[in-house]
């Protein structure tokens, strides 16, 4: 009886029972939003709050000096330069590797792969390897590398390859977006005009899908040089005073000179760390930023 | 130095034989149509001289170091080395390296002398592989040119070409199956030798983990991985989530539903940097401020709190995590059909009623499905606990102690001097052997509840 009576009083759109329930069901609304508004500031104030921590601890540590030189016991004299070469020899390792075999599986898997049982293993292979924990192909470079292969312990090259083998799959996968995103009528005119599959696929589809394979292999190729983990399985900590001269040196790279640097005890070496970092977090905005301008300067919606 | 020459030697002749072949074919161009365009005969020609050397060189190399050993063990040199195989191969690498300088002086005083020897057979030996890497490029060659000249204008280079590239195409699809394998292998090898060591059953449900110091045997410590895995679960599936579900759940709500298509262009490349940042730094972030600052706060709540704690290196792992969480729910909010979004504001419910009594429960399975990958994406995360969580094995729910993971030990196992096979790196390689199963484990579950609902709603 009396909810029949509460019915009717909300039921009148002019009621006070009305109103004040609307009135507590548009704060609710308005409490959800902030909500959400809150979770994505608070989300950025941390980014701005590390950024601005490696900023001031570490933005008087960068000069030239601190570029061109190498590490040192002595942090007055250490300096980044030999793990920014280690870097660079390192990437250019894993973007040989990782960037061919990447495109050419990428389009076998989309333009020639037959629907068998091989290519259902490759696929699920393939999926499987994005999701395997980095540390992991870390210890199969270890084992396989160094252990069965006697290949140069610390080097760029195995550090190269252990990441190629990491990249190649998100390299892979990109690239199946980018050529799926190729209309299908480009495909029929050139098969129309007589060229084979393979020169449908080399002349026509892959330059059209190279943007957007170029931009998930820049962003790959930016969480390989951000790696740490797996390098430290092969040995890349070495203590080097003279920068590597080719892929075979023991080398060392800018994310394992942190974490080295991160362990000393002086505490000079915080603003060396700090330094190094806004070292490495300009590379990587550089990278982000080149793959995102690519997406918009080349990226053709169909 | 002679592969480099004989790669070089390799070059010119596939250059040679491939620019003739193309000329030959112009030429042939001016009397008769050509099955192939010129430049196909001339890539053809280059594929048969290059890619058989290419075999006999690959298949030499292993072959050599295995010829070059035997070669030297037969000098009167050699005569002197210990009977036992380990004991000579390892003097034998040792005199390998210093006949290859990279290092000065071996352990053993009898691995000075056959270092010149290695180097003699070595050049033998080489010169052998080389000369047979050119016989074979020399031999596809003449191959190639005699397929050629039999069916001049006919020859149907271009298909044959695009057969190698299909084989090419395969190759490069192949490889990872192999690294999969190559996995699976490596870790099933190594952990069953570990297992040789230590019982499986002492390994999965010890709880007490001491490795042995790098002198002591394998027995005088103990591999019970029962704190590291729960102190895995406790960082990255209990306090990372803690921090990443709301926050994350919440963004792409905010993203999705409020915020307006340009303040959302601005903010969500901003939220995806989060995820770019590299993890060694947010490790250093979390050692330098988060962890002093967590430790203090234990500390006024009467905690026992040391600086490296589960709660520091969890917080900072959840905040990377964030915009995986976000970019996996928006998916999922946004494969809701439209329709249940409209009917439901078209009944008069508000904007938040609609988003939690209609799109999250329907846009659910989507929604647990990518935390089930946040979670093993933060399980085999490794940078942020070795730098924040610490080493020391504790089974403890304190959020303010210190406690270690599966992929810390990992680390801490496997850097730092130690022969390959003693029972502290292959316990290393056990650990990774369960974080890869159980990563796996996830992942397919993840992939499966995701995909069954994207089908529910197609």
């Amino acid at each position: 009886m009396s909810s029949a009576a509460q019915l009717g009083a909300v039921t009148r759109w002019t009621g006070a029972a009305m109103r004040s329930r609307l009135r507590r069901r548009y704060r609710s609304e308005r409490i959800f939003k902030l909500l959400g508004l809150g979770a994505v500031g608070l989300s950025l104030a941390f980014l701005a709050f590390l950024l601005l921590t490696m900023l001031w601890r570490g933005f008087g540590g960068l000069s030239l000096h601190f570029l061109t030189a190498s590490d040192s016991t002595d942090p007055a004299l250490a300096g980044v330069w030999g793990a920014l070469k280690g870097s660079f020899l390192t990437i250019v390792v894993t973007m040989l590797l990782a960037f061919p075999i990447g495109v050419l599986s990428a389009v076998y898997l989309e333009e020639f792969a037959p629907r068998n049982r091989l290519t259902d293993v490759i696929e699920v292979s393939i999926n499987n390897l994005a999701a395997v924990p980095s540390i992991i192909f870390g210890l199969l470079g270890l084992a396989v590398f160094l252990n069965v292969m006697n290949l140069p312990r610390s080097a760029p090259l195995v550090g190269g390859m252990t990441l190629a083998l990491m990249t190649m799959p998100v390299i892979v996968i990109a690239g199946r977006n980018a050529i799926t995103s190729v209309p299908p009528s480009i495909r029929d005119a050139a098969l129309g005009v007589g060229a084979s599959r393979m020169q449908v696929v080399f002349h026509h589809v892959l330059p059209l899908a190279l943007p957007g394979i170029l931009t998930g292999t820049i962003i790959g190729m930016a969480r390989a040089l951000g790696e740490t983990a797996p390098l430290l399985m092969i040995g890349m900590r070495a203590f080097i005073t003279t920068p590597p001269g080719g892929i075979s040196d023991a080398a060392t790279v800018l994310p394992v000179q942190i974490f080295l640097w991160s362990d000393e005890v002086s505490r000079a070496f915080v603003q060396k760390t700090s330094a190094a970092i806004l070292v490495l977090l300009v590379f990587m905005l550089l990278m982000n930023g080149l793959a995102i301008y690519l997406r918009n300067r080349f990226e053709r919606r169909w | 130095m002679t592969v480099t020459t004989a790669l070089v030697a390799i070059l010119l002749i596939a250059a040679a034989v491939g620019g003739a072949s193309y000329l030959r074919a112009v030429r042939l161009r001016r009397q008769s149509r050509l099955h192939s365009l010129p430049i196909y005969h001339g890539v053809h020609a280059v594929l048969w001289s290059i890619a058989p050397a290419l075999l006999v060189l690959a298949a030499w190399a292993p072959l050599e170091t295995r010829l070059v050993d035997q070669a030297v063990l037969a000098t009167p040199e050699a005569r002197a080395l210990p009977a036992s195989p380990s004991q000579r191969a390892q003097i034998l690498s040792e005199a390998r390296q210093i006949a290859h300088r990279e290092i000065v002086g071996g352990f053993s005083p009898l691995s000075r002398p056959l270092a010149p020897r290695i180097l003699d057979s070595e050049r033998d030996y080489g010169l052998l592989g080389v000369a047979a890497a050119l016989l074979a490029a020399l031999a596809g060659a003449a191959f190639q040119i005699y397929q050629s000249r039999r069916r001049a204008a006919e020859f149907r280079a271009r298909a044959s070409v695009e057969k190698w590239m299909n084989a090419l195409l395969l190759t490069a699809s192949l490889i990872a199956i192999f690294t999969t394998l190559g996995i699976i292998l490596t870790l099933l090898v190594e952990s069953l030798r570990f297992f040789d060591l230590v019982p499986p059953g002492d390994f999965l449900f010890g709880a007490q983990w001491s490795p042995p110091a790098a002198s002591q045997p394998a027995s005088s410590g103990a591999f019970g991985s029962i704190p590291l895995f729960w102190g895995t679960i406790f960082i990255g599936a209990i306090i990372a989530m803690i921090v990443a579900i709301p926050l994350g759940l919440m963004s792409a709500i905010y993203l999705t539903q409020y915020a307006n298509p340009k303040l959302r262009a601005l903010l969500k490349p901003l939220l995806e940097i989060l995820a770019g940042v590299p993890t060694v730094v947010y490790g250093y972030f979390a050692a330098l401020t988060i962890g002093p600052a967590v430790r203090s706060l234990g500390l006024t709540l009467g905690l026992h709190a040391s600086s490296e704690s589960a709660l520091a290196a969890g917080l900072v792992m959840g905040i990377m995590i964030i915009p995986f969480v976000s970019s996996m729910a928006d998916d999922s909010i946004a494969a809701v059909p439209s329709a249940m979004r409209d009917g439901s504001l078209a009944l008069g419910a508000t904007g938040s009623e609609t988003i939690r009594q209609v799109l999250l429960p329907a846009a659910l399975p989507g929604v647990v499905g990518g935390i089930l990958l946040a979670v093993s994406r933060a399980i085999g995360e490794t940078m942020i606990v070795v730098m924040a969580a610490g080493l020391a094995a504790n089974l403890t729910a304190n959020p303010f102690a210190s406690v270690t993971t599966v992929t810390v030990q990992i680390v801490q196992l496997l850097t730092g001097d130690q022969e390959f096979d003693s029972a502290k790196t292959l316990a290393a390689f056990a650990l990774g052997l369960v974080l890869f199963l159980i990563t796996l484990a996830l992942n397919l579950v993840a992939l499966t509840v995701v995909r069954r609902y994207r089908e529910a709603y197609e």
